[in-house]
């Protein structure tokens, strides 16, 4: 794993009184041992992969509670556990990315959903949205709405998120619904500070196990069963859940403050989800109208629970005012649709400010918000000048209103000034991935084959469809690869290849694309990057790594096995790094006879692991005066002519260009810099690719043996007296 | 932070602090965080690092209350999660185009105290292009100048080197001596070393790049590039006859040409610049871009040039400091050289080389005399194999590759000297054509293929009418043939010149696919 959260696990084990500092996710998994859960699983995936490792480093901790903890193969596995607390009182919670987990957990969900629960079940969703995401930018919203689950959307500051954690099991339990409880990517990551309380040991746990088990067709999801369901939701489940939310007020209603003399704005208010509330105050500081501590002169209603509604005190809320703006990131703009609903049905005549696309809304009359994108810094305080401009709330200081305006004046100023956009830097592969090497064959077929279709998959490998490789046509969804490369291949004259990590092939591409391809014998080709982990949501363990823990030891899942138990006929498996063999095998593919699914298993274990085990063990060596052998590799500037063609093969960090020494070239040379772990791809490409005699391979001998002294000296002493300077 | 206003005390102060996947910016947030919660002082730290962290741009947002802590849960400060455009006053980038991409999002305003590294981590997009795709450094740091109401600018990445450490230590001295000398917070130099000494990892060489950059960021000095120091012509090389602002680059394309063959090809690359800087009528721009890559195109890399670069003596010593071997140290340099057909046929005398070329590709053989070989130039066996590859010099100009390259560069000097007298510009930009001439094997040919082709077309064709229109039209088509070596771009570009494009390439592999009757 990446990250090891041995000094994490103790701020598990607070106890009341006591206060846990630390991040936002962590707090999370704390809340969830103060609830009581009974089992707890999920998938990893940012933003949400800590919640995840901290567990599996927690064995101890939750054996001692006898809590079941499972990293689960999917998100649609993580949230099948939780029909554990349908027929029994089970507490228990799973966590994933969304809305790319959640798209997999949904059939689960949906049947979860209709059937109810009876122990709490809570789902943590990372909200993968806006900056640093790396999916397709959707809301989990919709999720909530279609089956009819509870959206908690928390303050994101830690008190505000444990409380709504653990809140989000008694609404749970009091409505027999699934609830779901949305962090962003940066709720996640904040790091802040609450008080704790004890952990609860479950009382139905594997240390009280249950004895009989219970049985409920009306808990079936079939007719008539199904029908009783879905009435039972509307009937009973929501009414209780409204009651519940008004109750326990989760919903929060701040009254506009007098500030330095200043009075409320009382014909005024905003309506926001909880996770906006921080950059609400943060925009209202800029303007004036809060102060440090959240004191606003503009009353507040902040919706720690997005879903269901509460309509009475959002009525309550609007009713008195003349304007409300909602702040509502993401679209569809539900909220401010159902709002205005919810309002005209009370007959109340409030005016809303929100979206400012909103469909049958004129553009700039209503609106001030960006229908998609972000809520940043940036927007929100544009949005509420915007909103506070427009209905003209007298005594508002207008240098103040104008500082989007200087905003925009200073980013034009930059762009002038620098010229150019800087470069981008997306990520990519890190300095020795053995996936680079992979993709550098696929080029090196195009060289001589021209261009040929490649369905892509999740994972590092994506990173293949930005320069230098741009490879990678199609991308579907985790595992999907093969299955979305099942039409594509028998339009095409000739193969198309698909690409897919083995965190996928075990996530969903076995049963939806491998025994797809296998029953109906499709013709195409299956790269498989083996690099032994899910490594780009923090390398963790999969059934096939190479370096299981404890708690995996006995499995033995090899990907070679599997495949050709379910019927895969041809099969090879290469190193990657010998870049020259991978082309031949890829040329292979793309030409045998041979018709039916053709599987390439590329081995080469994951960089980031790798270096993390061998370098502490190496470098104890040294220490120690045991011979050691450090590889490197380098560029002679004296030939290196500046074309730049290893690099447009590579794409490694640490292969890099620097100024020439040379005062008659004016082109930058190569250049490997001290990152090098010396995986070698740079001399094989140069090899396979004949492209130039500049590589080098050098090897350094640490605590050199009587042997290796006596070797370098007389080589020094022969060399010495034949070299020119 | 440089203007106290009204507010000031009340407000958070905010840090942005902008770095690369694995430099240690999560470290550096720890630690600013320690310090802050030691001192009371109510602080929040947010990042996405999301898959970031695999070498992409990422940033750390932390915001330190300067007021310590009430004690009342009620009065605890609200603190953003993202930080807003004008509105930062601490930014800090580990790398240069970092600190530009935090001005372009505009987080460096006049309240802001910008620290950031000069050195450059390039980018993909900037290393790809066949000739110099970098982004222009200088502009970020006269931006910064501008921008920020305080600006630290140094080499973070030599100080860090020097002390032995992650630049994440750096950038933590620099944010700390900042933070003292405009006393935004309650937070002492001490305070901050005692928080790297509690992480317990590397403590000593941290405290030494802590120090290394607390000391630049007092010193507040903006720091700009050095510009090279010239060469000075070296005094019995005969230059005298060229134009002063060409001087030490004939200089030195003499010494090179004697250096790769001997003194009558020096004076066959004196004879050959003579008759450009005749027609130079400019300021010499001509006659010294035309010496560069004149002196560049006859110091071919050929097999025993190659071999000759390989086995000296300075190469030797520039291999062992740039890995960072200790003198003490054996050093094994093993080269990946793969000559090819064209390599071995290239040494052989031009009418020979022809017909053995001929016959290898008949008998399908090209691919199998490319021969991979991992040479020990280190081991006496490798040395002396190499050494006896760059003794053929004295047959280079039997051969067929010196023959072919003499060819082609009199048909470029002869195009410069058949401009000139016509049009300066259309001679300057002809002869920056060479520039395409450059790399190995498949990369030579496509830069010698895209030269040729260019010149046939606009340099030697009649494809553009008029010596502006010639000029600008050779100008386009040469950017286009660095940025993109396959051609693609070349021939867009000559297209708008009514300029077919090539045909595309015979593809040597058959793709098999089953016919639908075997399938299924």
């Amino acid at each position: 794993m990446e990250r090891s959260f041995k000094e994490e696990i103790k701020l598990l084990r607070l106890k009341q009184g006591d206060t846990f500092h630390g991040e936002g996710i962590l707090a999370v998994t704390k809340a969830l041992l103060q609830s009581g859960v009974s089992y707890v699983g999920g998938y990893q995936g940012a933003p949400i992969s800590h919640l995840i490792d901290v567990l599996a480093d927690a064995r101890e901790l939750m054996d001692e509670m006898g809590i079941h903890f499972e990293a689960n193969a999917s998100e649609a596995g993580a949230a099948a556990m939780l029909a554990a607390s349908i027929n029994y009182p089970v507490r228990g919670a799973v966590t994933w990315k969304s809305t790319v987990g959640t798209n997999v957990a949904s059939d689960a969900l949906a049947n979860l959903a209709s059937s109810g629960v009876k122990g709490g079940a809570v789902i943590i969703i990372g909200e993968d949205y806006g900056e640093g995401s790396s999916i397709m930018q959707e809301r989990s919203h919709a999720f909530a709405m279609k089956s009819q689950m509870w959206l908690l959307d928390p303050r994101p500051n830690l008190p505000s998120i444990v409380r709504s954690v653990e809140k989000a099991f008694e609404l749970s339990e009091a409505s027999n619904t699934p609830v779901m409880v949305e962090l962003r990517i940066r709720a996640c990551h904040v790091h802040g500070a609450f008080e704790c309380k004890d952990n609860r040991p479950p009382a139905i746990s594997r240390l009280a196990t249950m004895t009989e088990p219970a049985f409920d067709y009306g808990n079936i999801v079939l007719p008539p069963s199904s029908y009783a369901q879905e009435k039972h939701k509307i009937e009973k489940r929501w009414p209780a859940a409204v009651e519940f939310i008004k109750r326990e007020r989760l919903n929060e209603t701040f009254a506009g403050e007098s500030l330095d003399g200043q009075g409320a704005l009382t014909d005024l208010g905003i309506v926001l989800q909880g996770g906006m509330y921080n950059a609400v105050i943060r925009a209202l500081q800029q303007l004036g109208l809060a102060d440090a501590y959240g004191a606003s002169r503009v009353p507040l209603y902040v919706m720690n629970v997005t879903y269901p509604l509460i309509p009475e005190e959002l009525t309550a809320f609007c009713a008195s005012r003349k304007s409300v703006l909602v702040v509502e990131e993401g679209q569809p703009n539900y909220i401010e649709d159902a709002l205005h609903a919810i309002l005209r049905r009370a007959d109340v005549q409030t005016r809303l400010y929100g979206k400012e696309e909103a469909i049958g809304v004129p553009a700039g009359e209503t609106g001030v918000f960006p229908m998609a994108g972000e809520y940043t810094g940036e927007v929100m305080l544009r949005a509420l000048a915007r909103y506070f401009a427009a209905t003209g709330a007298a005594g508002l200081d207008t240098e103040r209103l104008a500082a989007p305006q200087r905003t925009a004046d200073l980013k034009k100023r930059a762009a002038e000034l620098l010229g150019a956009p800087v470069p981008n830097r997306p990520p990519g592969f890190c300095v020795g991935c053995p996936e680079r090497p992979v993709f550098s064959a696929m080029k090196l077929l195009e060289r001589e084959a021209g261009s040929y279709h490649v369905s892509a998959d999740i994972g590092c490998h994506l990173f293949s469809s930005l320069p230098p490789f741009n490879i990678g046509n199609t991308v579907l969804g985790y595992g999907l690869g093969l299955a979305s490369n099942s039409a594509i291949g028998p339009l095409f004259n000739k193969r198309s290849i698909t690409v897919m990590g083995d965190g996928g092939f075990w996530h969903n591409g076995l049963s939806s694309g491998v025994s797809n391809a296998v029953f109906n014998n499709d013709d195409g080709i299956l790269v498989i990057m083996k690099n032994g982990y899910s490594s780009a949501t923090g390398t963790q363990e999969l059934p096939s790594s190479p370096h299981q823990s404890q708690e995996h030891r006995a499995t033995d899942m090899g990907i070679e096995r599997t495949l050709a138990g379910m019927g895969v006929k041809w099969m090879k498996v290469v190193d990657n790094y010998k870049v020259g063999n991978t082309l031949r095998v890829l040329r292979e593919a793309m030409t045998t006879p041979f018709n039916g699914l053709k599987v390439i298993v590329a081995e080469g274990e994951c960089q980031l692991e790798k270096q993390r085990r061998l370098k502490p063990v190496n470098a104890e060596k040294i220490k120690r005066g045991e011979r050691v052998v450090r590889v490197r590799y380098g560029v002679d500037e004296d030939t290196c002519t500046g074309d730049h063609s290893c690099i447009r093969l590579s794409g490694c960090p640490s292969l890099t260009i620097k100024d020439s020494a040379d005062p008659l070239r004016l082109d930058p040379v190569a250049h490997v810099n001290n990152g090098c772990v010396g995986c070698g791809l740079c001399g094989e490409v140069s090899h396979a690719a004949t492209l130039c005699p500049s590589f080098f391979r050098a090897e350094i001998v640490h605590n050199a043996g009587a042997w290796d002294r006596f070797k370098a000296k007389i080589r020094a002493a022969v060399i010495g007296v034949l070299q020119p300077a | 932070m440089s203007t106290m206003t009204r507010d000031q005390d009340t407000r958070p102060v905010t840090i942005l602090v902008a770095a690369l996947g694995g430099e240690g910016g999560g470290v550096l947030a720890d630690w600013l965080r320690d310090v802050a919660v030691a001192a009371h002082l109510p602080v929040q730290s947010t990042s996405i690092p999301g898959v970031a962290q695999r070498t992409g741009a990422t940033t750390y947002y932390l915001e330190i209350f300067p007021r310590t802590e009430t004690g009342a849960p009620a009065k605890r400060p609200v603190f953003a999660l993202t930080p807003a455009p004008g509105n930062v006053d601490l930014m800090v980038a580990s790398e240069l185009v970092e600190a530009g991409r935090a001005m372009q999002n505009g987080f460096v305003s006049a309240r802001t105290t910008l620290i950031s590294s000069t050195h450059r981590i390039y980018a993909t997009s900037e290393k790809m292009p066949m000739g110099d795709g970098r982004y222009d450094g200088q502009r970020v740091i006269d931006a910064a100048l501008e921008l920020a109401g305080n600006a630290v600018l140094f080499d973070m990445a030599r100080a860090a080197q020097q002390a032995g450490t992650v630049i994440s230590a750096v950038m933590f001295g620099a944010i700390a001596a900042v933070l003292e000398k405009t006393r935004a917070l309650p937070i002492t130099r001490a305070a901050c070393e005692a928080a790297i000494r509690a992480s317990g990892k590397g403590v000593e060489a941290s405290l030494r790049g802590f120090s290394a950059g607390y000391a630049a960021g007092m010193g507040a000095v903006a720091e700009s590039a050095a510009p090279l120091p010239a060469t000075p012509v070296p005094a019995k090389i005969p230059t005298d006859a060229f134009h002063p602002a060409a001087r030490a680059i004939v200089a030195e394309g003499i010494r090179r040409t004697a250096d790769y063959q001997d003194d009558a090809y020096a004076t066959l690359y004196i004879r050959r610049l003579e008759r450009v800087a005749a027609l130079d009528r400019g300021d010499g721009t001509l006659t010294a871009e035309t010496a560069r890559y004149l002196a560049l195109w006859m110091s071919f890399e050929d097999v025993i040039r190659v071999a000759d670069l390989k086995t000296r003596k300075a190469r030797f010593e520039r291999v062992r400091d740039e890995v960072q071997a200790r003198p003490h140290e054996p050093l094994h340099i093993i080269e990946f050289l793969k000559p090819g057909l064209d390599e071995i046929a290239g040494m052989l005398p031009p009418s020979l080389s022809r017909r053995f070329h001929a016959w290898a590709v008949r008998r399908g053989w090209a691919e199998r005399l490319s021969l991979g070989m991992h040479v020990k130039t280190h081991s006496i066996s490798g040395f002396l194999l190499l050494r006896a590859l760059a003794g053929m010099r004295f047959w280079r100009r039997r051969t067929a590759r010196y023959a072919d390259e003499q060819a082609l560069i009199e048909r470029w000097l002869a195009a410069i000297v058949a401009a000139a007298p016509r049009s300066q510009r259309l001679a300057f930009e002809i002869a920056l054509t060479a520039r395409l001439i450059k790399g190995y094997s498949d990369t030579h040919k496509r830069g010698a293929a895209n030269f040729t082709r260019i010149f046939d077309t606009l340099v030697e064709g009649d494809a553009v009418a008029g010596d502006d229109a010639r000029a600008d039209a050779i100008f386009a088509a040469r950017e286009a043939a660095l940025a993109d070596p396959e051609g693609k771009n070349l021939d867009a570009t000559l297209t708008r010149h009514g300029i077919k494009p090539r045909p595309p390439r015979e593809q040597p592999i058959r793709f098999v696919k089953p016919a639908l009757r075997e399938r299924g």
